[in-house]
């Protein structure tokens, strides 16, 4: 069911005392979709996202859920894995996700079956019977996620899923967000890590000190910034790269470098001064990296400030 | 509504695996036996016996100091005894007193003086709790005084209980002079023993006053001793919750109200848990002892009536509703448990006072002050239950003091859900008035 709404977000705005968390924000979720709210720490992320589960209401504007304007009418309906990860600590697993569906209102029976196959799922069936506190953080953290899929909602709101996840359960939950995509559900999730969400997202929306700045899907976005930008991958010293003529930009990391080139400049030529000085193991021409869009953007000169890293209210 | 139930039934089960609810639970009634019984049972035995030695100026009280131990009379003195040491005698068990007879020709005073230096261990000698003196004109001056000395002058079982024998002397003594015999004498100083009855509007009469004062308590503290725990176990859990981020998904699962009462009914189903089998233990206890008792003429239906266990519950129920809110209130706005009882101190002090109040209620259970407070909204569920234990107020004002806790409940629980939303999720800082305005119109 593409091009069908599910989340519409209209000029909304949340100021925690003289701090501005969220500033005219408007974006809109498709259905179907993996739409990315992207943005630094303190962007706003966060707080949108509380918004949007009814924990805060917002100062000004609207938000629009599942097609209804009132976000209690349809909670039953979302799955949410808060910021703030947090489970009750003494209960056992099976018993704290029962008890995480019930309060979404699933019935016991089956609740009970959809929990033993995500607890499968997540490699967690041997942990069932385990209190919350002796789990590891990771493992705890998928808990929590089956707890936001388990009353098999139709848009699931993940608050920086990934993070504190090892690279096996990263992959892991990547291709469940995928097959969540594929059997209709949206998802709509939060991150600040650009290569995580290029790898994830189809959407993405950019919000910067609570406002948005990009908005789009991932493909069009990066086409519009372009296709002259060379990834390289290498082994040895790349400084040099940086200075080479038809260089106009160059972001330097170790064995890899993004460098974008002035009109007109030659790709072959780049080529081969870089050969001659490096082994070089990937050369692609592409649009630029998400990462370096997002520094465009928002612009790696001005760090949040600390009103804007207040604003993610906690503690 | 399944929702409510679900939170219910996670709170009660938390709540009742824990290991100190178990031990709570049976071990309760022995801690609160053992509360309400010791004292009393060291004010009247004073933990060891007594040594006084008794200075007579008129030289004519040896027989009745010559026995060293005394435990006549005891009867007849009871109702001399003000409020606090009648109380005391309650206990069976009777005061041990030794004393030591001094007959003096000279001032009583002087001759007293080595004893009292003695009883303030000047000689390192044998311990000496008191010294009484009795003047030397007792006989003939009406005016004549005892003057009893010792280090603490609030022993009060002893002073009344030496008072009794030296004025009982006195008057026979007296009459003595005016012809009459000592037998005769006994005769007419003998004392009328008073009995209490309490009639109830039935018709029925109800011994066992005595009793029925200790049960009084017992009952008040049943009602208010578990309304603390678990006010405190609901205000220690909103703030868990706060602090184990579990809030965010229960908030964003149900409307606030739903989350408050879910865990609010999970508690008073423990506390009502806990309390059935207290009285379960009571009543196999009372069953055991009952036999025994029923033999010796002990009747329990003389200072208990069936009436007060379903007065008990709706009671106990009102009392709890009104006491959690505002523990709940304290949870939600507070960052941690210490925070949440600081804010809780005052607010206690203000709750207890029934509890200080039980005594002059439960003695007089229709006077102004009784009738007052207890329809008195936060107060009136504790207090009209201790008036119904000891007495019968008027059924009007039973009916008004539900109606008044059922109002004060509505009211509190719409505010504190309300509160409960905006302070639950301001991690770190107060929610302003203004704040707060906006949630108790929009939430």
């Amino acid at each position: 069911m593409p091009d069908e709404t599910v989340l519409r977000v209209e000029r909304v705005t949340k100021t925690f005392g003289p701090v501005r968390a969220v500033d005219d924000l408007s974006f809109a979720v498709a259905a179907g979709t993996i739409t990315g709210l992207l943005g630094r720490n303190g962007a706003g992320k966060t707080t949108t996202l509380r918004m949007i589960n009814g924990i805060f209401l917002p100062d000004t504007g609207r938000i629009e859920l599942l097609g209804a304007a009132d976000v209690a009418a349809v909670r039953d309906r979302v799955g949410y894995l808060p910021e703030e990860r947090g489970l009750y600590r003494k209960m056992k697993v099976i018993e704290h996700l029962l008890f995480l569906a019930e309060i979404k209102g699933q019935p016991l029976p089956r609740a009970r079956q959809r929990a033993e196959r995500w607890l499968e799922r997540f490699e967690l069936a041997d942990k069932r019977t385990a209190r919350v506190e002796e789990l590891s953080k990771g493992n705890q953290q998928k808990v929590q996620i089956i707890g936001a899929l388990l009353h098999d909602p139709e848009l699931v709101i993940l608050d920086e899923p990934l993070s504190g996840l090892d690279p096996v359960n990263v992959v892991l939950v990547r291709g469940i967000l995928q097959e969540l995509r594929a059997s209709g559900k949206t998802v709509l999730l939060s991150t600040h890590m650009m290569g995580e969400a290029e790898k994830t997202v189809d959407d993405i929306v950019l919000i910067h000190r609570g406002t948005a700045v990009l908005a789009g899907g991932l493909d069009e976005v990066r086409a519009a910034h372009g296709t002259d930008t060379v990834h390289l991958a290498f082994e040895g010293d790349g400084a040099f790269l940086t200075t080479l003529p038809g260089v106009a930009r160059a972001r330097l990391d170790t064995n890899a470098a993004e460098l974008e080139l002035r009109p007109g400049a030659c790709t072959q030529e780049l080529l081969a001064a870089a050969m001659e000085r490096l082994r070089i193991l990937r050369f692609e021409v592409a649009a630029p990296s998400l990462e370096q869009i997002f520094i465009d953007k928002v612009g790696g000169g001005t760090p949040s400030e600390p009103a804007a890293g207040a604003a993610e209210v906690r503690r | 509504m399944s929702k409510v139930i679900a939170v219910l039934k996670r709170e009660y089960l938390e709540v009742v695996r824990k290991k100190s609810f178990i031990i709570m639970t049976i071990l309760g009634p022995f801690l609160m036996a053992a509360l309400m019984f010791l004292p009393m049972l060291l004010v009247t035995r004073g933990l060891e016996e007594k040594h006084v030695v008794v200075v007579d100026g008129t030289g004519r009280l040896a027989a009745v100091f010559s026995g060293g131990d005394e435990t006549e009379g005891r009867a007849e003195e009871r109702l001399d005894l003000p409020g606090a040491a009648r109380q005391a005698r309650r206990t069976p068990g009777s005061l041990a007193l030794r004393t030591e007879y001094v007959a003096s020709t000279g001032d009583p005073r002087a001759a007293a003086q080595p004893y009292l230096d003695r009883m303030l261990g000047k000689h390192g000698e044998v311990k000496l709790d008191g010294v009484l003196v009795v003047a030397a004109d007792a006989f003939s001056n009406p005016d004549a005084e005892l003057t009893y000395y010792s280090r603490a002058a609030t022993d009060f079982v002893t002073q009344e209980r030496l008072a009794g024998m030296v004025n009982r002397a006195v008057s026979r003594g007296r009459l003595a002079a005016k012809g009459i015999d000592a037998a005769e004498a006994d005769q007419l100083l003998r004392r009328l023993k008073l009995e209490p009855v309490k009639l109830t509007r039935t018709g029925e009469e109800k011994k066992g006053g005595e009793l029925g004062f200790l049960v009084a308590f017992v009952f008040v503290a049943l009602l208010m001793i578990p309304n603390i725990i678990y006010g405190q176990e609901v205000m220690r859990g909103i703030v868990a919750e706060k602090s184990e981020r579990v809030m965010e998904i229960l908030i964003s699962s149900m409307p606030s109200m739903s989350l408050l009462s879910g865990k609010i009914l999970g508690l008073a189903a423990v506390g009502l848990t806990q309390i059935g089998i207290w009285m379960a233990m009571g009543a196999l206890l009372a069953g055991y002892a009952g036999a025994g008792l029923a033999m010796s003429g002990f009747d329990p239906s003389q200072f208990l009536s069936v009436g007060i266990i379903p007065a008990f519950f709706v009671f106990y129920v009102l009392g709890y509703l009104i006491y959690v809110c505002v523990y709940a209130v304290a949870g939600a706005i507070s960052n941690s448990e210490k925070e949440a009882q600081q804010f809780m101190g005052p607010l206690i002090m203000v709750m207890m006072i029934p509890w200080f109040l039980a005594m002059p209620i439960i003695s007089n259970p229709e006077s102004t002050l009784a009738i007052v407070f207890s329809l008195i909204p936060v107060f009136t569920p504790i207090t009209m239950f201790m008036r119904i234990v000891v007495s019968e107020p008027p059924f009007w004002q039973v009916l008004l003091s539900v109606a008044l806790s059922l109002g004060t409940i509505v009211v509190m629980l719409w505010a504190t859900a309300k509160i409960f939303r905006v302070g639950i999720l301001s991690y770190g800082k107060r929610p302003t008035a203004a704040e707060l305005w906006r949630w108790l119109r929009v939430a």
